[in-house]
């Protein structure tokens, strides 16, 4: 979708606050709505899912609000859209209905627990496919022009372009259709585009940008 | 069960947008009471999660795999080409690192990460994410502008080093392996982990001081 999550090379926004806190958490919900991403039990969904409900977002609090309240107004949105919490207990603050698992607490996990079991969140998103990719490395391609309205990881600055494969990485699940709850491997690739092909102002430079990019988003350059 | 209905949640975004508190605490703290009184949150394995990414998995677990890279030839290779894997030497795999890639700075090129599209970052190995990397600024001008953006972070790079910039638009993330300072050749793995910042393995540092500072 063309919302304001989709940021890059837009203008207006500022030099960077540049800080050097070394503390990962500035206040204590920050740490708090962390640890409820990480253990809740969720809706079946996927993370591409979740990804677009944070687009979905209104501009004017996506922009303003902290970067993890608005993981918690995406968590709400999700359990809300998927029925688990209702609007009415947001209105409360209480839970007023009692669901399957009421009652059934998740056991407690210890910060050891967590520790040796940290390996096990490192989720893996490829798997074979029975198709052989159509682009080679080094070959030019062209990417597409427009989006589309759902979710998608082409990001507009990227479309209408030309750029060059620099790499293949295997087939990985493709978040257009990941984010409407079906699970399709698709070829990705490591494309480079030269800085002058994407920015009007940039003409002498050799400096370059790398996306990760599906095969469909793309096209062979003529 | 999740429908995925868009456009009932552009309602329901709505919707909280005049019904939620409007301080961010108060919000999570709803949130949370509401998953635990309905048994879906466990309010002492939320705490355990807040210390682990306090105390435990941060940029020192970054800093480790570079000293190691630096000090050990055959590490760095496989570093380079299966970073999975060898950052599971280190017992350092795990959220969002299943797809990593290290890209290295050289004296001819410099690489920057960003995520354009949400905020992307490889957790198990750099911890959280500063709050600069998740702020608008950063996401939208590192590829535009990644010299002025450097420049904000007193970085200056010279006109024939090439600077790549990797935005994280799949399930795959960058940490960036900056380059061995000169005068640390007697340092130890130890003492060289401890001149790597946090900045470097992102790309808003390039140069290292060879004065341990403390990871940042």
């Amino acid at each position: 979708m063309d919302g304001v999550h989709d940021l890059g090379g837009e203008e207006g926004y500022g030099p960077v606050q540049v800080d050097y806190v070394s503390e990962p958490f500035h206040k204590e919900w920050e740490g708090r709505e962390w640890g409820i991403a990480q253990c809740a039990r969720t809706p079946n969904m996927t993370i591409d899912w979740w990804r677009y409900c944070r687009e979905l977002i209104m501009p004017e609090d996506y922009l303003s609000r902290p970067y993890l309240d608005s993981w918690a107004q995406t968590d709400f949105a999700t359990y809300i859209e998927a029925g688990w919490i209702s609007l009415e207990e947001i209105d409360h603050q209480v839970s007023l209905s009692s669901m399957d698992y009421s009652g059934d607490l998740l056991p407690a996990t210890s910060v050891q627990d967590i520790l040796l079991d940290e390996r096990n969140h490192a989720v893996r998103y490829d798997a074979p496919i029975e198709s052989d990719p159509v682009f080679s490395t080094g070959q030019s391609i062209i990417t597409n022009k427009q989006g589309h309205s759902g979710h998608t990881r082409l990001p507009q600055y990227a479309r209408g372009v030309c750029g060059v494969i620099h790499a293949y990485h295997g087939a990985y699940v493709f978040p257009d259709l990941s984010a409407q709850g079906r699970q399709i491997h698709q070829h990705l690739y490591s494309v480079v585009f030269a800085s002058s092909n994407l920015w009007p102002e940039i003409y002498d430079s050799k400096d370059k940008v790398f996306l990760d990019l599906w095969e469909s988003y793309l096209t062979a350059a003529s | 069960m999740t429908n995925y209905d868009a456009n009932k949640v552009a309602q329901i975004h709505r919707q909280l947008h005049s019904r939620l508190p409007a301080d961010p605490a108060l919000r999570v703290r709803a949130l949370e009471s509401i998953l635990v009184e309905k048994g879906l949150v466990n309010p002492q394995s939320v705490d355990a999660w807040v210390e682990v990414y306090q105390e435990h998995i941060g940029p020192k677990r970054g800093a480790h795999i570079v000293a190691r890279a630096w000090t050990d030839s055959a590490y760095k290779t496989r570093l380079m080409t299966d970073a999975p894997a060898a950052i599971d030497e280190l017992g350092y795999f795990g959220r969002a690192t299943g797809h990593l890639k290290v890209v290295e700075n050289t004296d001819a090129i410099h690489n920057l990460v960003v995520c354009t599209l949400c905020s992307c970052y490889p957790f198990s190995v750099l911890g959280i994410a500063p709050a600069w990397y998740k702020a608008a600024a950063y996401r939208s001008r590192a590829v535009r502008d990644p010299r002025g953006v450097l420049e904000e972070f007193g970085v200056e790079i010279n006109l024939d080093v090439e600077i790549r910039v990797w935005d994280s638009t799949a399930e795959l993330r960058y940490l960036v392996l900056p380059q061995r300072p000169a005068g640390s050749e007697a340092f130890d793995e130890a003492a060289l982990a401890n001149i790597v910042t946090r900045n470097s393995m992102i790309g808003t540092d390039r140069d290292l001081r060879l004065s341990a500072h403390g990871i940042d």
